[in-house]
């Protein structure tokens, strides 16, 4: 199964990614079952998010800048709305990285 | 801060990765289930003070919080930058004001000293046919002719003010000073006084210049840009040379490097002066207008025809280009204004990019990261539908299955 390494980069996966460096760092672990872990976690994440979540999202905003490389959108907007059923949220700027899903469907 | 949906996704996550690694920790030799453990306490450890899963420590996040305050600022500071520096080009055009004063003084003197020997020569054949043609020649004539004529213009009011006298005269320091306003921010730059002379020279073409003549001043300012960048030390030599009877004086008072050059020019000039005179009487048969014109002006045009009498005046021809590169410098130093105008921009850009930057150091408070199904674009509408993302916004964690995005770019 593919994964994407995308979601290392939020809140849980850089805490994840902080304590394997730690305990590696200290001897307890080996890098390679650090790296077995994070994938375990690509894949967890991403079933997650398919299966335990159900929201919806609504982002508007001026987009600053635009780039697709590597079949990865990478948006950049300013003044963003962004809606959930949690609520409104509004930043001066947000980054939006994106992997093409047919990717994990291949 | 995290809405319990959220944390409960967080906790099954973590959950989830620790059971399905359990196996590699405690078989083939593996660490054991003590340090799976552990790393489970760590991870959610941290989670909970990242305030990504509700627990006992909800906000040790404060941080990130705060660390996305100052940023923001930052960006609009570095655009105050851009801006700051045009302030600063402001103030010099209060210096340049300076300069042009000496300039006028110069232009007085020099004129009936330089002007006797060139005039009898120049003033005779050319002026006359000249100063009613030029703006009639750079009407009619080509784009060619028309940068031509303009560089010969220029002279040729130097001429007639030469003719007329005083009056004239009076009429271009005066002009100055309400043009050097704007100008200023060129001057600025260029301390030498020969591009001022030059710029005033472009000015009173465009004041007593039929509606044309401005059309004639931007294509001098557009062929000056090359021609000076090509010849800068050339080019005073050339302009004292063909400018002889207006800017010639300038030069003359201005630069005392020159004078040794001078003499030669002047020699040269005489030199010219016959030529063009035997161009002029040639061309004229020929019958185009903007031939005596371009005579007159562009001399080097002339002898460039005549094969014959080129050898020698080729050396003369040297600084007659420079003369045509002269005439240019006033529209160079509109150019070199436009230059200026073109910088603060580069640098505005420049910022947008810092800035960028600084929004991608800040991705940690402000970043969604998901998968997309479709990205379109109309014009400058873009709509893109998301799934499976997370959303980390104002230190809140917000996962969603489905987005839909509408950005103005």
């Amino acid at each position: 199964m593919a994964t994407f390494e995308l979601y290392r980069r939020s809140t849980i996966g850089m805490c994840l990614t902080e304590t394997l460096d730690q305990m590696v760092s200290s001897g307890v672990l080996s890098p390679e079952l650090a790296i077995q872990v994070l994938i375990q976690f690509d894949k967890s994440m991403t079933e997650a998010l398919e299966s335990e979540v159900k929201s919806k999202v609504s982002i508007k905003g001026h987009l600053h800048t635009y780039r697709f490389c590597d079949n990865v959108w990478t948006f950049i907007l300013q003044n963003a709305q962004l809606k959930s059923e949690e609520g409104q949220e509004t930043v001066d700027s947000v980054k939006i990285v994106a992997c093409d899903s047919k990717l994990l469907t291949q | 801060m995290a809405s319990s949906t959220t944390s409960n996704v967080y906790i099954h996550v973590i959950e989830d990765v620790i059971n399905k690694v359990r196996d590699e920790f405690i078989n083939n030799g593996g660490p054991g289930e003590g340090v799976l453990n552990e790393l489970q306490g760590l991870w959610e450890l941290k989670m909970m003070q990242a305030g990504a899963i509700l627990g006992p420590i909800d906000r040790s996040a404060t941080q990130k919080s705060g660390a996305g305050g100052p940023i923001t600022p930052n960006p609009v500071h570095d655009l105050n930058v851009p801006y700051e520096g045009t302030e600063e080009y402001e103030p010099p055009t209060a210096d340049l004001l300076v300069p042009p004063t000496p300039l006028q003084t110069p232009m007085q003197t020099p004129l009936p000293g330089t002007a006797q020997t060139p005039l009898p020569g120049m003033a005779q054949t050319p002026l006359p046919g000249t100063a009613p043609t030029p703006l009639p020649g750079s009407d009619s004539s080509s784009l060619y002719n028309i940068p031509t004529g303009g560089t010969p213009i220029t002279p040729n009011e130097y001429t007639s003010t030469n003719e007329n006298g005083v009056p004239e005269v009076k009429a271009g320091p005066g002009r100055p000073s309400p043009y050097m306003q704007p100008p200023s921010a060129w001057i600025n730059q260029r301390p030498p006084l020969d591009v001022n002379v030059a710029y005033v020279e472009g000015r009173e073409e465009s004041e007593r210049g039929a509606p044309h003549q401005p059309t004639t001043q931007d294509f001098f300012i557009s062929s000056g840009k090359r021609k000076r960048d090509d010849l800068p030390p050339q080019y005073r030599a050339g302009g004292y040379i063909p400018q002889q009877d207006g800017a010639g004086d300038n030069i003359s008072d201005e630069d005392n490097r020159s004078q040794n050059l001078k003499v030669v020019q002047g020699g040269n000039q005489q030199m010219f002066f016959q030529v063009g005179t035997m161009s002029s009487r040639i061309p004229q048969l020929d019958g185009p207008i903007p031939d005596p014109y371009d005579d007159v002006l562009s001399t080097p045009n002339i002898y460039n025809y005549q094969g014959v009498v080129n050898e020698d005046y080729n050396i003369v021809n040297t600084p007659m280009p420079n003369e045509m590169h002269a005439a240019t410098p006033a529209p160079v130093q509109n150019d070199t204004g436009d230059d200026d105008d073109d910088e603060p921009l580069n640098e505005d850009d420049d910022d947008d990019l810092d800035d960028v930057d600084q929004g991608e150091d800040l991705n940690t408070t402000h970043l969604v990261l998901a998968q997309f199904d479709k990205v379109t674009r109309t014009k400058s509408r873009w709509k893109c539908t998301l799934k499976d993302g997370i959303m980390h916004i104002n230190n809140k964690d917000i996962l969603f299955n489905k987005a839909t995005g509408e950005f103005d770019f």
